[in-house]
C-alpha cells in the first residue's frame, strides 16, 4: 500500500490532570501504531498559552507527531479526534518532496534562518 | 528617477527582496511562529507583498502557514485591546 509522510499537531485540553493527558496522547499514538503507521517522532511541547481562548480555556497541551502511514488512517484518526472532548484542535499535513527535504534539514538542525542575527539585521535596515 | 544615479531620492529607495528566497528555505513551517510574526501587522493582519517584498511563490506559502498557525491557536486572528 502506498504510504505518505504526515505531520500531525494536536492540542489537548490542559485543564484535565496530567495522567489523563498522557493517556489521551497515548491512545492516539497506539491507534496509529495499530493501523500500520510507523511513528517517526513524538514531540510533546507541553502546556502552552493559546493565542486566543478556545471554549473558555487559555492554555493547551501541544503534541506534535510525525509518522509514515497509509492515507486511509487519516480519516479515522480525525474522526476519533473530532468526537473526543479532550482534543481542542488538530491538524494533519501531508509532506511533499520539498517539505521532506525541509524536514531532513530540520532533523539536522540546519534549516536556513530567514532572519539571521535578528538585532543586527533590524538596525541595518533602519540605516538604509 | 530610477535610472538616474544622481537623483536625490535614490538613496531613500530600499531595494525590496524576498527574505525567503534569500535564505534559501524551501518550505515555510507554520510552527515557526517567530518568523511568521514578522509578516503580520499589529492588528494581526497578513502584510501585503508590496510591503514586505516577498515573492509570489512564498507569499502563497506564507499566508497558508499563517492561517494554519491561527487555526492551531499559535497566532491570533485579531489582536484585542489594542492601545
Amino acid at each position: 500500500m502506498k504510504t505518505n509522510y504526515y505531520e500531525h499537531l494536536l492540542v489537548v485540553n490542559a485543564v484535565i490532570d496530567e495522567e489523563e493527558i498522557k493517556t489521551t496522547v497515548q491512545t492516539y499514538v497506539d491507534f496509529l501504531k495499530e493501523n500500520g503507521c510507523e511513528i517517526d517522532e513524538v514531540n510533546e511541547w507541553g502546556i502552552q498559552r493559546l493565542a486566543y481562548d478556545i471554549d473558555g480555556k487559555r492554555s493547551g497541551y501541544y503534541v506534535n507527531l510525525y509518522f509514515t502511514g497509509p492515507a486511509s488512517v487519516i480519516a479515522t484518526l480525525e474522526r476519533k479526534e473530532q468526537i473526543d472532548d479532550n482534543i481542542m484542535r488538530y491538524i494533519t499535513i501531508k509532506y511533499d518532496n520539498k517539505m521532506l527535504r525541509h524536514r531532513e534539514l530540520q532533523k539536522k538542525g540546519a534549516v536556513p534562518e530567514v532572519f539571521p542575527d535578528t538585532d543586527e539585521g533590524e538596525s541595518k535596515d533602519d540605516d538604509d | 528617477m530610477l535610472k538616474n544615479p544622481q537623483h536625490p531620492k535614490k538613496g531613500n529607495l530600499r531595494t525590496k527582496e524576498c527574505k525567503f528566497t534569500k535564505s534559501g528555505i524551501e518550505y515555510i513551517d507554520y510552527k515557526d511562529v517567530e518568523t511568521l510574526q514578522r509578516f503580520i501587522n499589529d492588528q494581526g493582519k497578513i502584510l501585503p507583498r508590496r510591503v514586505t517584498g516577498t515573492s509570489a511563490k512564498f507569499q502563497r506559502q506564507l499566508s497558508r502557514a499563517i492561517k494554519r498557525a491561527r487555526h492551531m491557536a499559535l497566532m491570533s486572528f485579531v489582536v484585542e485591546n489594542l492601545r
